[in-house]
């Protein structure tokens, strides 16, 4: 993928104890035009982050001195709006973060694809400065199935009117199903849909995904059972 | 792999109680064979019969005597002796002359003494029931071993011509004595014992005999009662060996059994441990087999614990440097400039350096894990060891001044010099690595309370507290400052450990007073001196 210069204001966050992946992605958002502030300890990074809070925040699940998941909780105290993506190395590790009531905004496994990341970071900016503008959908950027409503913009799902918080993975993923509902989406399918951008995605972690995206759903819907595992295949988006 | 599971199970249920029942079995046939054995042994009936033969001759020959006065069987002597002693005898004791006729018979004498009624006692019906049961045995091992029976005469010994035949009357008037044994008319198991003495007569033939009758019928009915007895006997110890028994398969068979249950309870349906034995409370050899099982499979637990999480580790350890071989192999790809793209492939390099170090630490680890037992090991010497490795940094060239301060004494300790190197390396290059340049790591060696000891003190940061107890823990690693220089894996100290435990030692790690860190490596030492002289090394 061509990697289009466009200027952004906004800071990112990096936090990771391992310096070459703080490197490379360092440099890889610097040449996005982003601002990036660095750093390899959790303490370290929230005593400089509370002084000034980024507009992104990519965070290391296990960081010396105060673990991301610890990190996240505090930068969320501060702010409800500020997008936060975990990198995770451990698939254990990712399902017991998506237990959590953190209120990342999206998830990536170590080893990711940094274009991927890129095009998160981008997603979530964009996803942020839209909500911030109110909802004022082009209706041809809607995606309407039976009660399901996407807004293929904002990265937003509603239910009936009402708002599914979902990150963007889980987005990527129920729009990739609703938008041929009652036909089997193989987990390689739902693999290209949720990262376009990346090829090494091991199954385990589209299935976690599904299993918290109809978590939401029936939290939202109790009576919720439109994803219906089809053994051996994949998914299949059944509507209301 | 068919320990697991149903199929291990289907036979431990089969098998339940089989303890419990040779137990029972074992006790029963401890009471019941001795018991058995005087019940079914006819030495005793045999003794019987022989005091009832001795006595019945005695009186046959007391009798003979009284009679042997010449012309004492020609009058009313012998039915007038008979007479008198009817009243006394047991027996049926009869005279005859030299032909064999009867002269006197204590049969044809009146009513004789009654002895006591048998009847009564054979009437009790719990008796006859307990009689029953102990024939069953008895009669069966008749028929299994028939007891050697005497031979029967099967003629009628008084016919009624008033002449008594028989073996032993012909015997008796021949002047031997004369003995037979013929079943009883009434046809029971018992038999008439009869014996004959010769009356002395003027000349060499005997002038008559005596013929003493018995019947054994009293003898059986007194083994009868013996039997009786000791088969009430065997009775309740059988009884009593039954609840023994019970009690004993409580105290062994169901601790077992419990056992058994707990240790299908603790693999669950894959085979996996879950869980351990209770810690039994018992002072038995079954408490200390179950305390056995309790550490056994606790330390399986743990070494369970360990792999699954040693898998996830090496996992999350191997991720991270793939995780930036991808991300720099992708920007190379993706840079403009010429020396972006070098920085990136640099970096890809590094990465893959660290994963080749990372794979050797931990072949290198499960390797001292399995085999540190079977590696040869002698008396090493730690002076020459540290003298050696100290001062292979100090030919390299380091940036940090290395020194040793060697004790009076030589310390040894068994264990193989390869790995003992290995500990200091380890140690070593984990003090320079945190030291600034030019400042000092001191090594020392010291004997204190029969351990070696050696001290590594650096100059650099010190280990924050918070740190103290993980900094030997498999991948834990802290580096705080320089984190780009020497890659590390976070199992050098892990290596050290795992050594010096193996060995019997221990490491332990503190910051000092007055900055920097000490490591202290104890091991057991080799006694030296005068002792080692004495006890030479086992």
């Amino acid at each position: 993928m061509r990697v289009v210069k466009s200027v952004h204001p906004e800071t990112v966050a990096v936090v990771d104890d391992e310096p070459a992946i703080r490197e490379t992605v360092t440099f890889a958002l610097k040449r996005e035009g982003y601002r990036v502030r660095a750093f390899g300890d959790g303490r370290e990074a929230w005593e400089s982050l509370q002084q000034e809070l980024p507009g992104l925040a990519i965070l290391d699940i296990v960081l010396p001195r105060m673990d991301g998941l610890e990190l996240c909780r505090k930068l969320r105290a501060r702010s409800e709006a500020l997008p936060i993506i975990f990198l995770s190395s451990r698939d254990e590790e990712l399902d017991r973060v998506l237990g959590l009531e953190l209120g990342a905004d999206d998830y990536l496994c170590k080893p990711f694809s940094m274009r991927e990341l890129v095009a998160r970071v981008k997603v979530l900016f964009r996803r942020a400065a839209l909500l911030r503008s109110g909802p004022s959908a082009e209706p041809e950027k809607l995606l309407k199935a039976g009660p399901l409503e996407l807004d293929l913009d904002r990265y937003t799902a509603r239910w009936n009117g009402a708002l599914v918080s979902l990150t963007v993975t889980e987005f990527l993923l129920l729009q990739s199903l609703a938008r041929h509902p009652g036909h089997v989406k193989t987990r390689r399918q739902l693999m290209e849909d949720a990262y376009p951008h990346d090829a090494f995605v091991s199954e385990r972690t589209i299935d976690s995904h599904i299993k918290r995206l109809r978590r939401k759903l029936v939290e939202t819907e109790p009576s919720f059972s439109g994803i219906e595992t089809v053994h051996g295949l994949g998914y299949r988006y059944e509507g209301g | 792999m068919g320990e697991e599971g149903g199929p291990a199970g289907a036979p431990g249920r089969r098998r339940r109680g089989g303890l419990s029942t040779r137990l029972l079995a074992f006790n029963l046939l401890l009471v019941f064979i001795p018991a058995a054995g005087l019940l079914y042994l006819g030495t005793y009936e045999k003794q019987l019969l022989e005091a009832q033969e001795r006595s019945m001759v005695q009186e046959g020959r007391v009798l003979a005597a009284a009679l042997s006065e010449p012309g004492a069987l020609a009058g009313e002597e012998a039915p007038r002796v008979l007479a008198r002693l009817n009243r006394r005898l047991e027996s049926r004791i009869r005279v005859v002359d030299a032909h064999g006729k009867i002269l006197a018979d204590t049969s044809r004498l009146g009513p004789r003494r009654e002895k006591p009624a048998e009847e009564g006692r054979e009437a009790k019906g719990r008796e006859r029931i307990l009689y029953r049961v102990g024939a069953i045995f008895y009669s069966l091992s008749h028929r299994l071993l028939p007891p050697a029976e005497p031979p029967l005469e099967m003629r009628e010994p008084s016919p009624p011509d008033g002449q008594l035949r028989g073996r032993e009357v012909e015997a008796a008037l021949s002047g031997r004595y004369g003995r037979t044994v013929r079943p009883s008319p009434a046809g029971q198991r018992s038999v008439t014992l009869s014996i004959a003495i010769p009356i002395a007569g003027e000349g060499a033939a005997p002038a008559g005999a005596v013929v003493v009758t018995s019947s054994t019928w009293r003898i059986l009915q007194d083994l009868y009662a013996i039997r009786l007895g000791i088969f009430q006997v065997c009775l309740a110890s059988v009884a009593l060996a039954g609840v023994l028994s019970l009690l004993v398969s409580k105290t062994i068979a169901r601790p077992l059994q419990e056992l058994r249950d707990e240790a299908a309870a603790i693999l669950d349906r894959r085979g996996r441990l879950q869980g351990s034995f209770r810690r039994s409370q018992r002072k038995d050899e079954i408490g200390e087999l179950s305390r056995a099982l309790h550490d056994l499979t606790a330390r399986l637990e743990g070494y369970q614990r360990f792999l699954e999480s040693f898998a996830a580790e090496i996992s999350h350890e191997f991720r991270n440097p793939l995780a930036s071989i991808r991300i720099a192999a992708e920007m190379a790809e993706d840079a403009e400039k010429e020396e972006d793209r070098r920085r990136f492939l640099e970096i890809a390099q590094r990465e893959v350096q660290r994963m080749e170090r990372l794979l050797s630490e931990l072949r290198e680890m499960t390797r001292v894990d399995a085999r540190l037992e079977s590696e040869e090991q002698g008396a090493l010497s730690l002076n020459a060891l540290l003298e050696r490795v100290c001062e292979g940094y100090r030919l390299r060239g380091s940036r940090v001044v290395f020194s040793f301060e060697p004790p009076a004494e030589t310390i040894t300790v068994q264990a193989s010099g390869e790995r003992m190197a290995q500990v200091f390396e380890n140690l070593l290059d984990n003090a320079a690595s945190f030291s600034p340049d030019g400042s000092a790591v001191r090594v020392r060696l010291d004997r204190e309370e029969g351990a070696a000891c050696v001290r590594i003190a650096d100059q650099g940061p010190g280990i924050p507290d918070e740190h103290l107890p993980r900094i030997f823990e498999r991948f834990f690693s802290w580096r705080p400052g320089h984190p780009e220089a020497d890659p590390h894996t976070g199992l050098g100290l892990a290596i050290v450990r795992t050594i010096v435990e193996g060995y019997g030692g221990t490491v332990a790690a503190a910051t000092n007073p007055e900055g920097g860190a000490t490591f202290t490596v104890r091991m057991p030492a080799s006694r030296t001196g005068v002792f080692a002289k004495l006890a030479p090394r086992a």
